[in-house]
């Protein structure tokens, strides 16, 4: 568990499923929760307790991200590890869009980037954000992610097609990280 | 000029296992592969079995493969489109030539060409994918010759030989291959009439 001076981020358990199962809305779709296919998909609690509870795989490791008070806001992982390339998915979803804007938000990304980074030393991590998604695009432009550009109308859902853009962070795009980098 | 082809694509059969393994057994057409390089051949082996024991009985199936063939030459490659989203109407394509003689340019247009007939036309797709590498220019210059747009740029995003190279995202929408056969109508005549001429001589030969 890390305290931070604004959010506590622990590893996710399958006690969260009905929270964590909350962000799956057909009418606020988010593309982290996108299948493969890049479909919307609405899972049972079953399944994303299931989810949750494979921590042990340490692939794909859900944390849940609290405020001071205990309350979840959401839920941060790095998945889709690619060991060989050196990169993986950052995933962060929380309940409020105006939580992007706070510094809880700016603790998920440290945490997420330092354990990218540091301790699993990956070249970089990538993330996508769909048109409808504005907060999150703006958060990860605000932390140095870079677009790689806009699949067009990419994922169908409420009545229409909508776009998805994908971003990238460099560990050489986050400086204090790149320094630590180097030191074994 | 129109253009004239015996080429066609049909769907893979357990037949083609033996060619298409002996594709995979052939360093320049592994080194354009999508995938880890480092499987075994018992690997491949298992994933292709795999791949052509797939039956249509699923109504909705997630991935369709189909044999690039030739009159003249016999099977010359594999089409794969996989993660066909039916909520989406997209799937992705990869176009492998397997045979030496047809890595070219017109032989890969012609393929890729049928192919998109079939998903937008048979599969009523609204869009295809392709992730393509940046050093495999002879197959992103063909979609970019067929009107499809590069949409991302993944940098550095897959390792071969020590490097990591960059991998190109193409994206082609309905409406885009509906525009490049209306600006392109004698390439596409040619290619329908070859098509139709084939079509008849099988109803003959049945």
């Amino acid at each position: 568990m890390i305290t931070g001076a604004n959010a506590v981020i622990r590893t996710a358990e399958p006690d969260d499923g009905a929270f964590l199962k909350a962000f799956y809305d057909p009418a606020l779709p988010r593309s982290c929760l996108l299948d493969q296919r890049r479909e919307l998909i609405v899972p049972t609690l079953d399944e994303v307790r299931e989810v949750l509870a494979q921590k042990e795989q340490g692939r794909s490791v859900f944390y849940a991200v609290e405020d001071l008070e205990g309350q979840v806001r959401g839920f941060c992982s790095l998945r889709g590890l690619n060991q060989e390339a050196g990169y993986s998915e950052f995933i962060v979803i929380l309940v409020d869009d105006a939580d992007f804007g706070r510094p809880l938000a700016t603790e998920v990304f440290e945490f997420l980037t330092r354990r990218a980074f540091y301790d699993v030393r990956l070249n970089k991590v990538m993330t996508h954000a769909l048109g409808c998604e504005a907060a999150y695009r703006a958060y990860l432009l605000r932390h140095g992610f870079k677009s790689d550009g806009v699949q067009r109308e990419a994922v169908f859902t409420l009545g229409r097609w909508h776009d998805l853009e994908a971003f990238t962070l460099f560990r050489s795009d986050v400086p204090s990280l790149a320094v630590e980098a180097v030191c074994p | 000029m129109p253009i004239k082809t015996k080429t066609f694509i049909r769907r893979a059969e357990r037949e083609d296992l033996d060619t298409v393994v002996a594709w995979m057994e052939d360093p320049d057409f592994v080194e354009f592969l999508y995938g880890d390089p480092a499987r075994s051949p018992k690997q491949i082996r298992e994933r292709i079995v795999a791949m052509l024991g797939r039956t249509a009985s699923q109504t909705v199936p997630g991935s369709v493969y189909l044999i690039i063939d030739s009159e003249d030459e016999g099977p010359i490659g594999l089409l794969s489109l996989q993660n066909i989203s039916w909520r989406n109407r997209s799937c992705s394509l990869d176009v492998y030539l397997g045979h030496k003689k047809a890595r070219n340019h017109l032989v890969g247009a012609i393929a890729f060409y049928r192919t998109m007939q079939y998903c937008f036309e048979e599969l009523n797709l609204h869009r295809i994918t392709a992730y393509i590498y940046s050093f495999n220019r002879a197959s992103w210059s063909i979609m970019e010759k067929v009107g499809a747009m590069r949409e991302l740029t993944l940098r550095e995003h897959v390792a071969r030989d020590g490097k990591l190279h960059d991998v190109y995202c193409y994206g082609l929408l309905r409406r885009e291959f509906e525009a490049f056969r209306e600006a392109n109508p004698k390439l596409v005549a040619g290619v329908m009439e070859s098509m139709m001429e084939r079509q008849s001589e099988e109803a003959r030969e049945s």
